[in-house]
């Protein structure tokens, strides 16, 4: 099994911002939804979730609450905050952008 | 602005909540491992592997709890605390090693910080006056006998009136008086000076005034004897003020100053000064500004204040130029400035930062003392990158489980350097305290040795000079530990029994390079003492011309204003001479106007029938000495040629002198001197005085000096003649030579002088040895302080090598065990594990010895009697460095050779 490419620099924060706007999330289940929504092609390695998380929840994107989940045990859900959702737009903006502008490049045809 | 709400709210809770927030994070990712495991376990995992996996995913559980507490705000101060609490937990479970450490620190470090106020003190600290480096210091010089000499009233007077170059100019002398405050006459130490003076240094009272213009001129005619008159004023320093007047008001009253009652005008402010003179009452100096003769009358010091935008180049460019001119100037041929055709007998005028004055031979043995204790601080660090290196391997299986729980190379150098500067600063804090300790000490015990003395002390700026070197000393030695730490994996350094890291033999490169280090250093600062001793021990030694032994001394001066008259005043010395004399436990006493060995040059133009000088030149005679009668028998000086000072000679008319060898030989050369006449100065109506006899040489200015021509004039007689030779001095030096020690002949001295005048204080009341001692103050206190550096230094490399091959024995238990189990001798494993540290002290000492060569000739100047690469000091040194290493190496080596094979065996 071929491994899922490595996320470029700063996607994994929009990748997690939109899985958190889908629904308030505990770490685990990020992890999951983005797997299965993305057909296993990206996959965040479980060692760079949580410092990613962490840095959002400092930045104030989004914020956490303890509630119970599965197996009956405490876990931290995280939701996006106002700012949050913001941010997502914006920065959904930004990628539409980006990767058009790339699609555009590569349609150039070879003489 | 709600998301800086969140955040800020996130970031308050990490900080503030830490301990919660880590054990949130533990349950976050407990919860995601659960949930993992489960996910496996149902994808067809037993429960342990299931698990497993879930931990491998994750990429180590301890790993991504540090990464994830990485993002935390603060988390660089955060690691940092923790890594202070970590090293002070540390060094507590370690107290052996922690005194060791701290106690070489304390040692290293103080002695840095002390001798750093010094330098910091006396020479980096600018001098405290407005714009010091304005001020300049302004001498003559009479080529080639007297590089350094006073200025005369009217050269000074000429000098302020020609040049451009200075806002003003003033002069000073200094002496000392008799100040009576309370019951208890007491000598302090005076400075004469003009308003000019105070002016260009810049001083203004705390109380009351200064001098006004023109009060500080003579208030008599000129050609009037005895020393001018002046003004009835005197201004106090703030110190004597405090001391000997209670700090109360005091501006306005009179007070006795050599027995004329003067007004205190003003106090000066702390510390104020004029070429740390240490005065405590400055009078009027009595210049006569209309009196234009005496051109030879040299006594005056200069202090000039440049204008603001005239460089010292300029200044020297303006006065080489006045030099030129100032015969036609001054509309005067005899006695100006200029080079004399040969460059014999050139008289200058020439300045020099007054700063620089002030420091004068002082700076380099300071700078000497410096680089003394930074290798002493060497050393301690080379010894303790040897105790954190030990340490090191010892914890190896503590690094690799760090490392294997999360820690990268990074936070593991952060926390070597952390360690290493938490025991530097504690041991830089030790260290303050004793070297505040210290610097009381060398300040008490060498007064004089040093200029500034009032200004040592331990300042911010020292403080953050120590913390400076502590933090640096910190890095140093914790860099070392981390050089040597390869960490192994977690596997290895566990399998290993963990105690210790591997014993391939290159391990120790390391740290035996770091002992060589220190024995070389060692054998520099030792053999830099070695010389500093023979320097003294020569001082001490040399033939001074008369027997110091079993001679006190003390110095009378009585004041003009009580005692106008030169008879009144021989009167007085022989009196107490003659009652010093019948006390049963004297041998003899008499009395000398200059004290050898270090009195001052009173360079004196002399005719001398038989000498013609070179054109435009004069005969100067170095010394005049004004002797009481039994001078030379109490002294002990011998007379070579013709005789000695008899009674007889005051009641004979026509004057005697006896004039000493140099004298002779400068002078008379070939010639019998005895019955030749010479006309001491300064006028030509002095009479001729006969030699009568020649004595041998006695040092005078200094033991390390050459000897200067000398000539002896007899109390007895001078005082009793007319003037213009009738003369008695002031101040006297009184010597008895007695059994008696110091301790019990002072209260017979006192007995007497009391009962001759209880007004006058007896004034420096020691034994000729103190004397001499006094006059090598400054050698003595680098001899002392260097030896005691390189004793510290030699102690300190003995511990080092002692702890190597401790070390290194430990080590080797084992293998030392099989071998004496096997049969091998004791003796043989003794000699092998004494070779082994025998090796590197020589290593160390031929390392240091060519080093020696090098540093020991920078002390060449301050050397005396022995070159710099003397071969019996050098010799010395290396008998030094052995024995104390033989000593260092036996005591592990004999512990080896003791072992119990069976003990050693087992223990593994």
């Amino acid at each position: 099994m071929s491994k899922p490419p490595d996320l470029m620099q700063g996607t994994l924060d929009l990748l997690l911002l939109k899985i958190i706007a889908l629904e308030p999330q505990h770490g685990w289940a990020i992890s999951q939804r983005l797997g299965q929504v993305s057909g296993r092609e990206l996959q965040v390695s479980d060692g760079s979730l949580y410092p990613a998380l962490h840095k959002l929840e400092l930045a104030g994107w989004i914020t956490a609450e303890w509630k119970t989940g599965e197996l009956g045990r405490r876990a931290k859900f995280y939701t996006l905050t106002p700012a949050g959702r913001d941010r997502l737009e914006q920065e959904t903006e930004e990628w539409r952008r980006l990767s058009s502008a790339i699609a555009r490049v590569l349609r150039v045809k070879e003489v | 602005m709600r998301r800086w709400m969140y955040a800020f709210r996130a970031r308050l809770r990490a900080l503030v909540r830490r301990k919660h927030e880590d054990s949130n994070l533990n349950d976050e990712l407990a919860f995601h491992l659960a949930m993992q495991a489960r996910a496996n376990q149902a994808g067809g995992m037993g429960r342990f592997e299931a698990e497993r996996q879930a931990r491998l995913q994750l990429g180590g559980l301890e790993q991504t709890k540090e990464r994830t507490r990485d993002v935390r705000p603060l988390r660089a101060t955060e690691t940092f605390l923790q890594d202070i609490r970590y090293a002070v937990r540390l060094l507590r479970r370690s107290p052996g090693f922690a005194a060791v450490a701290l106690l070489t620190l304390a040692l290293g470090i103080g002695a840095n910080t002390a001798i750093f106020s010094i330098v910091n003190g006396v020479i980096l600290r600018p001098l405290p006056y407005p714009n010091p480096d304005r001020l300049m210091f302004l001498t003559t010089q009479f080529r080639p006998i007297f590089m350094q000499f006073w200025v005369s009233p009217p050269e000074y007077m000429e000098f302020q009136e020609l040049n451009r170059s200075f806002a003003s100019v003033g002069a000073f002398a200094t002496g000392e008086s008799n100040l009576t405050a309370g019951d208890a006459p007491r000598r302090v130490r005076t400075a004469f000076v003009d308003e000019h003076l105070l002016k260009a240094l810049g001083i203004s009272a705390a109380r009351g005034r200064l001098f006004a213009p023109g009060e500080t001129d003579t208030t008599a005619r000129p050609g009037a004897p005895g020393p001018p008159p002046t003004a009835a004023v005197a201004i106090l320093s703030h110190e004597l003020w405090q001391t000997a007047f209670g700090a109360r008001p005091i501006v306005g009253e009179r007070v006795e100053i050599d027995g004329r009652r003067r007004e205190v005008i003003g106090i000066m402010p702390p510390g104020a000064d004029v070429m740390d003179n240490r005065t405590e009452v400055w009078l009027p100096l009595g210049l006569n500004r209309a009196n234009r003769q005496n051109r030879g009358n040299h006594y005056l010091y200069l202090v000039g204040r440049l204008n603001d935008d005239v460089t010292q180049q300029a200044a020297e460019a303006e006065l080489n130029d006045l030099m030129r001119q100032w015969s036609g100037r001054v509309g005067n041929n005899l006695h100006t400035f200029g080079m004399a055709g040969d460059g014999s007998q050139g008289h200058l005028l020439q300045m020099e930062p007054l700063q620089e004055e002030i420091l004068g031979g002082a700076r380099q043995s300071i700078w000497v003392l410096q680089a003394a204790v930074g290798l002493v601080l060497l050393i301690a660090c080379a010894n303790l990158a040897n105790l954190l290196l030990a340490r090191a391997e010892t914890r190896q299986r503590e690094f690799a489980v760090r490392t294997a729980i999360g820690a990268g190379r990074g936070r593991l150098l952060q926390q070597f350097v952390i360690e290493g500067v938490v025991l530097s600063v504690a041991g830089g804090a030790l260290g303050v305290a004793l070297a505040r300790v210290g610097v009381q000490w060398i300040v008490r015990a060498f007064p004089n040795s040093l200029p500034r003395t009032t200004e040592i002390g331990i300042d911010p700026f020292v403080l953050i000079f120590t913390l400076a070197v502590a933090s640096m000393c910190g890095v140093l030695f914790g860099l070392a530990p981390f050089m040597q730490t390869k960490v192994k994996s977690l596997a290895a350094a566990l399998k290993d029994g963990g105690a210790k890291g591997g014993t391939d033999a290159t391990r120790h490169h390391l740290r035996r390079g770091l002992v060589v280090a220190e024995v070389a250093l060692a054998v520099m600062l030792v053999a830099g003492a070695g010389l500093l001793v023979r320097t003294v021990y020569n001082l001490t030694r040399v033939d001074a011309g008369f027997d110091r032994s079993r001679l006190v001394t003390f110095e009378l001066t009585l004041p003009q204003a009580r005692y106008p008259q030169a008879p009144g005043r021989a009167q007085v010395y022989q009196s107490i001479l003659d009652k010093l004399r019948v006390l049963p436990e004297v041998q003899g006493a008499t009395a000398m106007s200059g004290l050898p060995p270090s009195r001052p040059v009173n360079a004196n133009s002399t005719t001398l029938e038989g000498y013609t000088p070179k054109p435009g030149d004069t005969a100067i005679v170095d010394y005049y000495q004004t002797v009481g009668s039994a001078y030379f028998e109490t002294m002990g000086i011998p007379i070579v040629l013709g005789r000695s000072f008899q009674p007889i000679d005051s009641a004979t008319p026509g004057a005697v002198a006896i004039v000493n060898e140099t004298l002779v030989n400068t002078f008379w050369k070939g010639q019998n001197p005895i019955g030749r006449r010479l006309r001491p100065c300064c006028s030509d109506q002095t009479p001729w005085l006969t030699v009568i006899g020649v004595a041998k040489d006695v040092k005078q200015g200094g033991v390390d000096q050459k000897t200067g021509s000398e000539l002896y004039f007899f109390l007895d007689e001078t005082a009793a003649a007319a003037a213009p030779i009738g003369f008695a001095p002031q101040t006297m030096n009184v010597v008895v030579r007695t059994a008696l020690p110091l301790t019990a002949l002072s209260p017979v001295i006192d007995r007497v002088v009391r009962e001759t005048d209880p007004t006058v204080p007896i004034v420096r009341l020691r034994d000729m040895d103190g004397v001499f001692a006094e006059s090598i103050r400054r050698p003595r206190l680098l001899a002392q302080l260097i030896g005691g550096f390189a004793a510290l230094a030699l102690l300190l490399a003995a511990i080092g090598t002692y702890g190597l091959l401790s070390y290194m024995v430990a080590e080797r238990r084992r293998e030392i065990g099989i071998r004496l189990a096997l049969g091998s001798d004791r003796a043989s494993v003794l000699t092998q594990v004494m070779t082994q540290g025998l090796v590197l002290t020589v290593a160390g000492l031929l390392i240091g010895l060519a080093g020696s060569f090098g540093v020991t000739r920078l002390l060449s100047s301050l050397l005396f009697g022995v070159e710099p690469t003397d071969p019996a000091t050098m010799a010395a040194v290396m008998a030094t460095i052995v024995a104390v290493a033989m000593v260092a190496c036996w005591l592990p080596a004999w512990r080896a050779s003791r072992l119990d094979p069976i003990v050693a065996l087992r223990d593994e």
